[in-house]
């Protein structure tokens, strides 16, 4: 197929979603597509990510580390919340309610260890609205999609920015996500592994994914 | 990992890049995009030729994979041997069937991707394809997926020991993007058996020679795998 795979991951799931047919274009009209992309310019109906730290990656060292690390942390926030909040909720079909029990307790076990690891450089947790991301089944299920096939591009994509001590351990995380990227995936009756590598975002192009979810309103 | 990475220098230092990588989202997109039998064929012919195609452009003299790094891929290279015949061999078999028999083609293609990128980088010092004898888990749908599922944790842990140790940066970034694959399959494999597709809200490695004991003990390499460079690698056992 002629699709770039040069804008944000989500165009190329919404894509390969509708075009797959098995998951309904119900779920991409209405949901993230709400942020337009033109001409490779992302146009967000919410506030963009102002919370998230910037950095230039250059050769691995702590200071680096930290600012990746801190990268790493607001996207297990957002994960975290989104998973918390739509099990708090529990108004997703069971077999989705139990997806989001067990892995809001590993992004929940995330953002601990990576706080901890970060300690007092450590970024505070963003505002975050999730909509009704949370509450109706198939967007709660595209937006988990979404988020951590996501946190794997992101993760994959830092791999060589980090200390060998910081890949170790991040290592440990990726493919957890890669894991829940698969499982909801299937539970979607999407591929769970549609490609031989998984492809690496920059940090730019996981921040422009994120803000397309609108999810994040201010840096708390 | 000692002694596979004893060879010759690389004369040619074919790596694989980030472009790579970001070429092989063009076959995610083709593939998801696809109807199933389509999408079968297109695996079966053409996996990985986004991945490969890229990997044949030479790249600099001085791009020559470490020596550490040629004995990591090596390893890497008898597992996706390891993975890729077992996959492979239940789509001949024929044995799974219905929903569930787009599983061997799907992922035996990625596999056999997998093999291919890693010799292509290793070039003249790649290890040998063993012999396998898989014991008939390729002929029982039961059988095949719960070796899917140890295989694919294994294989994750395996890499993800390693991730660390590697000294080039394409090299790391390549085995760290078929790491999180290697984690999707396994995921798949549990979600179809019927188990916790992620168990641990941490994944841990595993040390070469955990891996090794493991593989030895299903006793499904009946050869070993010789080298065109000198000395023998550890993973015959």
């Amino acid at each position: 197929m002629s699709q770039h795979l040069s804008l944000a991951v989500f165009d190329t799931d919404a894509a390969a979603a509708s075009l797959d047919g098995e998951d309904a274009s119900e779920s991409r009209g209405d949901f993230l597509q709400k942020a337009v992309v033109a001409g490779g310019i992302v146009i967000s109906g919410g506030i963009l990510i102002g919370g998230l730290p910037t950095f230039a990656a250059s050769a691995p060292s702590p200071e680096q580390d930290a600012e990746i690390l801190n990268f790493a942390l607001t996207l297990e926030y957002i994960e975290a919340a989104f998973y918390t909040e739509t099990a708090r909720k529990a108004r997703v079909s069971p077999e989705l309610l139990e997806f989001a029990k067990i892995v809001g307790a590993h992004e929940r076990a995330h953002v601990a260890f990576l706080k901890k690891a970060l300690g007092n450089k450590a970024v505070k947790k963003p505002k975050l609205d999730f909509g009704d991301t949370t509450t109706v089944s198939k967007k709660f299920a595209a937006t988990a999609a979404k988020l951590e096939d996501t946190g794997v591009a992101a993760y994959n994509g830092q791999a060589a920015n980090l200390t060998k001590p910081a890949l170790a351990a991040a290592a440990k995380i990726v493919s957890v996500e890669a894991r829940h990227a698969a499982w909801i995936r299937a539970i979607m009756g999407r591929n769970p592994a549609p490609a031989a590598t998984d492809t690496p975002l920059s940090k730019a192009e996981a921040t422009a994914a994120l803000n397309k979810t609108s999810f994040i309103k201010a840096a708390s | 990992m000692t002694s596979s990475g004893k060879g010759p220098e690389m004369k040619h230092g074919e790596e694989l890049t980030l472009e790579t990588l970001d070429q092989d989202g063009a076959i995610r997109e083709t593939l998801d995009a696809m109807p199933s039998d389509s999408r079968r064929d297109f695996l079966r012919k053409s996996a990985g030729i986004g991945l490969l195609g890229v990997l044949a452009v030479p790249s600099a003299a001085e791009a020559a994979t470490p020596k550490g790094d040629v004995a990591i891929l090596n390893y890497a290279l008898t597992l996706e041997y390891l993975q890729a015949a077992f996959y492979t061999e239940t789509q001949r078999v024929g044995a799974v069937r219905g929903r569930l028999a787009r599983v061997p083609t799907q992922v035996g293609a990625v596999e056999r991707a997998h093999v291919s990128a890693i010799r292509k980088v290793l070039g003249s010092k790649s290890v040998k394809r063993p012999s396998f004898n898989f014991q008939g888990v390729t002929e029982d749908a039961n059988k095949f997926l719960k070796t899917a599922v140890a295989f694919e944790d294994l294989a994750v842990a395996a890499y993800k020991s390693q991730a660390a140790r590697i000294k080039s940066p394409a090299v790391l970034a390549a085995a760290i993007a078929i790491h999180s694959v290697e984690a999707r399959h396994a995921a798949w494999m549990r979600y179809l058996v019927g188990i916790n597709p992620a168990a641990n809200a941490f994944d841990e490695g595993k040390p070469i020679n955990e891996v090794q004991r493991i593989v030895k003990s299903t006793r499904f390499i009946v050869s070993s795998p010789r080298k065109t460079a000198k000395g023998k690698p550890r993973f015959t056992g």
